[in-house]
């Protein structure tokens, strides 16, 4: 199925829709007062592109736009996660006390464009296309993490983030450029062919791959170009901190798989990954998957913010999530899309509690949550321990189970030094973990320090995201059943 | 290793030892005697005059911005016009969406005031 | 886990969890109610499992009581839960255990609820390990053991808890980790052979691994239990646990949770890997006898009454571990009875000084002195607990040492010497500690005013005693149930003990490992 513009529309529902909701978000903002209904309009909107997306799975795959976008049951997992991922945050956002304050109506229109960025990133099937659906979301990613007014910190970072990425995404458009050069074509097949005929230089090829990597690497935030999200994450409004490191992570894993998979390899026989030969990637992504991993961890023991914490935990996970990379099989990419999933669910956790903390308490700070548990908040104080053990990774919670399949993949092909790094890295975790889990229980509160309640809103949210992380740790066999 | 790529690699590799090694050079050997006419902007040669930082009002960038904005509307309606009897109806439907979601931004630009100037 | 099942087993699993849900909907205020609840719910669970115990067919070393459900099929794991004489007792012991830590808790007022719906997680956590089949599940239910755990010692403990409650924590998931690690492995290698994707354990008994592979293997298991055993030089974690959780905590610690470390080493980490643990059987001794001596050496200059019986913990599970890698009947039998005694007697070592700091709140052995005049009901339990701590002939400590120094003699006369020398200490240092509790004058004016135990107190110790004196006298009906199950892996090890290569003699390993290359 190789569709040109007009019959490409016939599939291309759950963009329309989005795009429209866009639209008319931004009319409605003009002659709205009460802008409390943006929210519920653009919660609306991605409900609907939802059901679209839905009813397209199971398709064969197909290109459309004359082989710029592709259709297949890869980008719709992707799109599903950017819609919840989406959804679930602007669901966080109408009970944030920081969104209230400030430009509701340009805030939702950016965030969902920022959704539809994620779409286009997960199907894009060209490098031009690849390039500007990426920009797409870095451009709207600047604007939310520097929309609130009058905080330094937010400008300082929307500032970092800015270049950062000017930087990053910079150094991929050379690097395609060079792809370019070598095979003629920006088309991921046509790459793909002229590659696998063997003419290009090897070096050359590994450079631009490089290049092109510092790009994808910078939203998935894997180090050497995680130095923006700690400042960012803890600048940003806390939802946006919480679309960015899921969205944008998993965002940034389905570009790299899907330049990775079509691109720069073929499936071979048994469902292993065939790479052009002389390019070492497992071992390549091996180390950046290992030092990505490490360092974020080490890096999160010592952070007195909450948000500066996951931040650094993000970058942790993003190594486990390569982890998944480096075995170039299917049963690792599954287990990736698993892991991102759960991660999203449990890292929206995590930042919703602390959505409802800072509604009451306006701080973020480690120590602002000392007794949490006594202080009226016994059950967003366990939901946390939930979200946090998830992502530690104990079982019988749904971090677990992804951690699981990860390690299995990996174990599997025989890559036990990634395997034991991941489990140290895993105790080291469990320590700035259990650590939050440890101020919020084991340290009574003081008098003076303010009780916390919860909106139904809120409290509804909070209910479902850690409803899930339980019910996907001891009963996971139907999402693993939707990832074939 | 006959890799034509080495060269590039090379040159790589050589151009950023220059560039250190000129900008340690520099640093290391040469005299360093500031005054206050070496400490003065560059402006081909004239006398500076004023402040090199001068505060320009926001709203230039603002009116900047809305003119690209419109400027790649013109860009696009062009090849439009010029093929609009090939591309028919469809064409013209299609150019409607595409300035209707301009016309939106319009309106919200017109709207939030970026088109007043004080 | 969407089909029902409610086989008896499985009920004495998640009969606590049930009741911990039970808990949820009772207001904060009642604690009343809320402890009945609890011991209604532990109560109702140690019931089931005395029907566990009367359908249990003595005369076999199958698991019985089978229950299998299918729980993720894509990557061959089951509900697989199991029972046969090497944790029946276990499971009884803790079921046994439950209420009476929730009675020996009621003195605790704040944050009841949370207090006991941990305790009541805990308890499905211990429950499920010891019955655990597959081994999946088996990590599931272990690690469920350890949040609980944390919390209870970390938020109810004394002066140092949180840095106690996270050294437990963290030493325990450093082991652990590595174990899934091996997990995983070991399930992928059954794959490689089998061509079935299985975590089932009664399937992995019958993969046969080279021996190098055995050997790492081994170790990753053998490190996560040792950890919780504690051998030797992992026990640091121990006393720092033991002494800052309240008395429920150390009891459940010492009789149950490091119960779960011998019983993994017997249940998977021995036949899973017969001729690794060979292989590592000198060193595991070693550690064991230097466990046995060095924990009684240090418990003897322990001024604070708590750590010392911490300690003894550290000497005493140094002989289950002997009498586990001797590798033999009587050893493993031994190792087997050794595991309910310390449960029993340190358990009611723990109640009882948990006893005597609600009343004094020090626990340091200088402060008291004379109790015998003061409180001589108290005192008179307490000498029966600390003989059967000393393995008095008579009581059940004695039968289970007797065995496994049988055992060890045959196997490692040296190291059986050193381990016997151990029980002399234990005897020294527990009948000393009694002396400056009980005896002499009753100096201080706040021992004075001591009250003796009461009848909710004799109600917590009464149980423990009388079964004390019971398995000290007929040891025969745990014995035989034991033996069907112990034999087949004694006969795995045996089997393997010709083509073994030792590793601490030269020659031999050298040729191993140019084998292994």
């Amino acid at each position: 199925m190789d569709l040109g513009n007009l019959e490409s529309l016939k599939f291309f529902y759950p963009e329309i829709v989005l795009s429209g909701t866009i639209l008319l978000l931004i009319l409605f903002d003009l002659f709205i007062r009460n802008k409390r209904w943006l929210g519920l309009m653009a919660f609306l909107g991605c409900i609907l592109s939802l059901v679209t997306t839905f009813q397209l799975y199971g398709m064969s795959p197909g290109w459309l736009f004359h082989h710029m976008i592709i259709l297949d049951n890869f980008s719709l997992f992707f799109k599903v996660v950017s819609l919840l991922a989406a959804l679930l945050v602007v669901w966080m956002s109408l009970g944030c006390r920081e969104i209230r304050e400030i430009h509701q109506g340009e805030y939702y229109t950016i965030l969902l464009t920022s959704a539809l960025g994620m779409f286009f990133m997960a199907s894009s099937s060209n490098l031009l296309m690849a390039y500007l659906s990426l920009e797409l979301v870095s451009i709207t990613s600047y604007i939310l993490t520097g929309f609130l007014p009058h905080n330094r910190r937010s400008t300082e970072a929307a500032l970092k983030y800015l270049i950062y990425g000017g930087v990053a995404s910079g150094t991929m458009i050379y690097g395609m450029s060079w792809i370019f050069g070598m095979t003629g074509s920006l088309d991921y097949a046509r790459i793909s062919e002229a590659l696998f005929q063997g003419q290009t230089n090897h070096l050359a090829l590994f450079m631009a791959f490089i290049f092109i990597l510092a790009g994808f690497g910078y939203k998935i935030v894997f180090v050497p170009f995680h130095m923006w999200s700690p400042d960012v994450y803890q600048g940003a409004p806390t939802p946006i901190t919480a679309f960015l490191s899921v969205g944008s992570n998993a965002a940034g894993t389905a570009i790299l798989m899907r330049f990775f998979f079509p691109a720069v390899s073929r499936l071979g026989e048994g469902g292993d990954w065939l790479f052009i030969s002389g390019v070492e990637w497992p071992h390549f992504l091996l180390m950046v998957s290992m030092v990505t991993m490490t360092l974020g961890n080490l890096c999160a023991l010592n952070q007195q913010n909450l948000k500066r914490l996951l931040a650094y935990s993000g970058i942790a996970h993003a190594g486990y999530i390569l982890m998944g990379l480096v075995v170039l099989n299917n049963d690792g990419l599954k287990a990736m899309l698993f892991y991102i999933v759960v991660y999203l669910i449990m890292n929206l956790g995590a930042f919703l509690v602390v959505v409802i903390v800072a509604n009451e308490t306006g701080k973020e700070e480690i120590g602002d949550y000392r007794g949490l548990a006594w202080r009226g908040a016994a059950i967003p104080a366990v939901c946390m321990a939930i979200f946090l053990f998830s992502l530690t990774g104990l079982p019988p919670l749904a971090g677990f189970v992804g951690k699981f399949f990860l390690f299995a993949a990996v174990i599997k092909q025989g890559f036990y030094l990634l395997a034991v790094v991941g489990i140290i890295n895993s105790v080291i975790s469990l320590y700035y973990y259990a650590g939050v889990v440890k101020t919020m229980f084991l340290d009574f509160p003081e008098p003076t320090d303010p009780q916390v309640t919860m909106t139904a809103n809120t409290s509804a949210l909070l209910g479902v995201l850690s409803t899930l992380t339980v019910l996907f740790g001891i009963y996971w066999g139907p999402l693993v059943h939707s990832l074939h | 290793m006959a890799d034509p790529y080495l060269a590039v690699a090379i040159l790589f590799f050589f151009a950023g030892i220059v560039v250190l090694a000129l900008l340690l050079i520099a640093e290391k050997v040469g005299p360093k005697k500031p005054s206050p006419v070496k400490g003065e902007p560059f402006e081909s040669g004239n006398s500076p005059k004023g402040d090199a930082r001068i505060r320009f009002p926001v709203k230039f960038y603002l009116i900047a911005m809305l003119f690209l904005i419109f400027d790649i509307e013109v860009v696009f309606l062009y090849p439009w016009a010029i093929l609009f009897r090939r591309l028919g109806i469809l064409g013209l439907v299609e150019m409607g969406i595409f300035l209707l979601i301009l016309v939106i931004g319009f309106i919200y630009a017109w709207r939030k005031g970026a088109l007043e100037w004080e | 886990m969407i089909e029902p099942f409610v086989g008896d087993l499985s009920l004495v699993v998640f009969l606590p969890l049930l009741g911990a849900m039970v808990l949820l909907f009772i207001p904060r205020s009642m604690n009343r109610v809320l402890f009945t609840t609890a011991i209604l719910f532990t109560s109702l669970t140690f019931f089931w499992s005395l029907r566990v115990l009367w359908r249990f067919q003595s005369d076999s070393g199958e698991m019985q009581l089978v229950e299998r459900v299918s729980w993720i099929p894509a990557y061959g794991i089951d509900y697989f839960i199991g029972i046969d004489g090497l944790s029946l007792f276990l499971v009884l012991l803790t079921a046994f255990l439950g209420p009476i830590v929730i009675l020996a808790s009621w003195t605790i007022s704040e944050r009841v609820k949370e207090y006991l719906f941990f305790m009541l997680v805990l308890e499905t956590g211990m429950i499920g390990a010891f019955v655990a089949l597959d081994l999946f599940l088996f990590y599931v239910f272990w690690e469920v053991m350890l949040v609980p755990m944390y919390f209870i010692i970390g938020v109810w403990g004394g002066p140092r808890r949180i840095y106690a409650a996270l050294k437990f924590v963290l030493y325990t998931m450093s082991g652990s980790l590595l174990m899934l690690v091996a997990i995983i492995y070991l399930a992928a290698r059954n794959a490689q052979v089998t061509q079935v994707l299985s975590f089932d354990l009664l399937r992995l008994y019958n993969l046969h691994l080279p021996y190098e592979e055995q050997f790492w293997l081994f170790l990753a298991f053998a490190l996560s239990f040792a950890i919780k055993v504690p051998l030797f030089p992992f026990h640091t974690w121990l006393p720092d646990a033991h002494v800052e959780a309240p008395t429920a905590g150390s009891v459940l610690l010492a009789a149950i949770l490091l119960k779960m470390g011998t019983y993994g080493f017997l249940r998977f980490a021995i036949p899973l890997f017969p001729e690794a643990a060979l292989a590592v059987q000198p060193f595991i001794v070693a550690l064991a006898v230097i466990g046995i001596i060095y924990g009684a050496l240090v418990a003897m200059v322990q001024p604070d009454l708590k750590k010392l019986v911490a300690y003894s913990s550290v000497s005493h599970l140094g002989f289950v571990m002997l009498g586990l890698f001797a590798f033999n009947l009587q050893g493993m039998q031994g190792a087997l009875y050794q595991m309910l005694n310390h449960g029993l007697s340190t358990g009611a070592l723990f109640l009882i000084v948990g006893m005597i700091y609600e009343r004094r709140h020090t626990r340091m052995i200088d402060d008291f002195g004379g109790l015998w005049k003061q409180m001589p009901l108290f005192s008179a339990l307490f000498l029966v607990v600390t003989f059967s701590s000393i393995g008095l002939p008579g009581l059940n400590g004695f039968v289970g040492e007797f065995l496994i120094l049988l055992g060890a003699f045959q196997a490692t006369p040296f190291w059986a010497a050193g381990a016997a020398t151990g029980m002399i200490l234990g005897a020294i240092y527990m009948l000393w500690m009694f002396r400056r509790v009980n005896f002499g004058p009753l100096s201080r004016p706040e021992n004075q005013k001591l009250q003796d135990i009461g009848a909710r107190e004799i109600v917590i110790l009464a149980p423990i005693l009388a079964l004390i004196v019971f398995m000290g006298v007929y040891p025969r009906p745990f014995l035989s149930r034991m033996r069907f199950s112990a034999e087949p892996i004694i006969q795995r090890v045996e089997s393997k003990k010709e083509a073994t290569p030792l590793i601490f003699e030269g020659g031999r390993s050298r040729e191993s490992q140019s084998h292994g290359n």
